[in-house]
């Protein structure tokens, strides 16, 4: 999974936040999911248009107080599971989907 | 409402295979929802079919319930009352939840409603039953239907019947109550014995029963997020195929899980221990 790597949320997923993290329900395996303050932002992010990582880290740098190398490691940690449990799915860019 | 059966008709083939199913945790299937032209067609196997379609007036439904000829009237009445009104009634924008409930009383918060969620046969309704018999009225004992305004939610009651198993009714009325089907629920009514609370009344707290029906007593507030996900086990939806209803549907949840206190309940099912259960709970609540 590299930084340029484009994602969007998935169609069969609900979300929420509630008492502070964002609550998944994956509405096809009924399996749910709970992320924490930054990935539940991450997931907002993801849900108001498909982007790719490195908007995700631009975005995340302005409003966490963290180092830039250890937002890039989480985001693409994140990134991973969630593409591994099928809640996000990778995304064309509109010139690419023609 | 006064709302009747259609004619007995045997369950034929559908055309259709179900977009869902409710399941047991003994894995027998409850009910099969197919989709029809104008709405849906759920079938509750050897005892019924409820066609749910639209009405000519937008927003609205009608719904038709065919016994199969060996299902008793009052079954069928139950699943309208029981199953069918809270898909719907989840479907159009409420919060109906699969459960039972009580009002209680105290100094300082006056009447409020106890809500006991869990899964068929889980004794529910018997908890409700304990509760009534010990002075403290039942609300429902199948379908929680609230109602919310701001940050509360008020516990609409239903039906002033309880519908109770030979040993339960026995437990609670006494060894000479009298059943036609020792093997069947049947309707109890209310009255001095187990008395019915007429009146909304604020939800004060939700117990969720555990599964492990050997298990100790025990109860322990969940997390917000541990509310919310078992929240959802006990909602009625009619559609799980659409997406904005559900998303609509988990965002009041969502609220109601932030709002109401929620608490995992475990006892042994033994009618010995109902007692030390109803003390637990009540002090629970008075704790808080």
């Amino acid at each position: 999974m590299q930084l340029s790597d484009r994602f969007t949320v998935s169609n069969d997923v609900v979300a929420r936040e509630v008492g502070g993290e964002m609550v998944l329900l994956d509405l096809e395996s009924g399996q749910y999911f709970g992320l924490d303050k930054v990935g539940g932002r991450v997931w907002e992010l993801l849900s108001e248009r498909p982007q790719d990582l490195a908007e995700l880290c631009d975005q995340i740098e302005t409003e966490f107080d963290a180092p830039r190398e250890v937002i890039e490691a989480d985001i693409l940690k994140l990134a991973a599971h969630l593409l591994d449990q099928a809640l996000i799915c990778t995304a064309q860019l509109k010139s690419e989907a023609g | 409402m006064d709302w009747k059966p259609e004619q007995p008709r045997k369950q034929a083939d559908l055309s259709t295979k179900p977009y869902d199913q409710w399941v047991t945790l003994q894995g027998y299937c409850q009910a099969e929802f197919h989709r029809t032209k104008d709405g849906y067609l759920i079938r509750f196997p050897g005892q019924a079919d409820f066609l749910i379609e639209s009405a000519a007036t937008p927003g609205e439904y009608i719904i038709l319930g065919w016994p199969t000829p060996e299902c008793d009237p009052a079954t069928v009445i139950n699943l309208r009352h029981n199953a069918i009104e809270p898909v719907l009634g989840n479907h159009l924008g409420g919060l109906f939840l699969h459960g039972s409930a009580v009002s209680v009383t105290s100094n300082i918060a006056g009447n409020s409603a106890i809500a006991f969620l869990g899964h068929s046969r889980g004794g529910k309704t018997t908890l409700a039953g304990s509760f009534a018999k010990a002075g403290h009225p039942f609300l429902t004992e199948d379908v929680i239907d609230l109602v919310r305004d701001g940050a509360d939610y008020r516990l609409k009651p239903k039906r002033s019947k309880l519908r109770l198993f030979a040993d339960s009714a026995r437990h609670l009325l006494g060894q000479d109550t009298q059943f036609e089907n020792e093997d069947a629920k049947q309707d109890v009514e209310a009255g001095n014995a187990l008395p019915f609370a007429a009146e909304p009344v604020p939800l004060r707290q939700i117990y969720l029963l555990g599964e492990d029906h050997s298990a100790p007593l025990s109860i322990r507030q969940l997390s917000m997020q541990e509310a919310l996900q078992n929240l959802m086990k006990h909602a009625f939806l009619l559609d799980v195929e659409d997406k904005p209803r559900l998303q609509a549907h988990f965002a009041r949840l969502a609220d109601l899980s932030q709002d109401i206190a929620c608490f995992a309940l475990d006892f042994t099912r033994q009618y010995e221990e109902l007692p030390r259960v109803m003390t637990a709970i009540l002090d629970n609540g008075r704790d808080r």
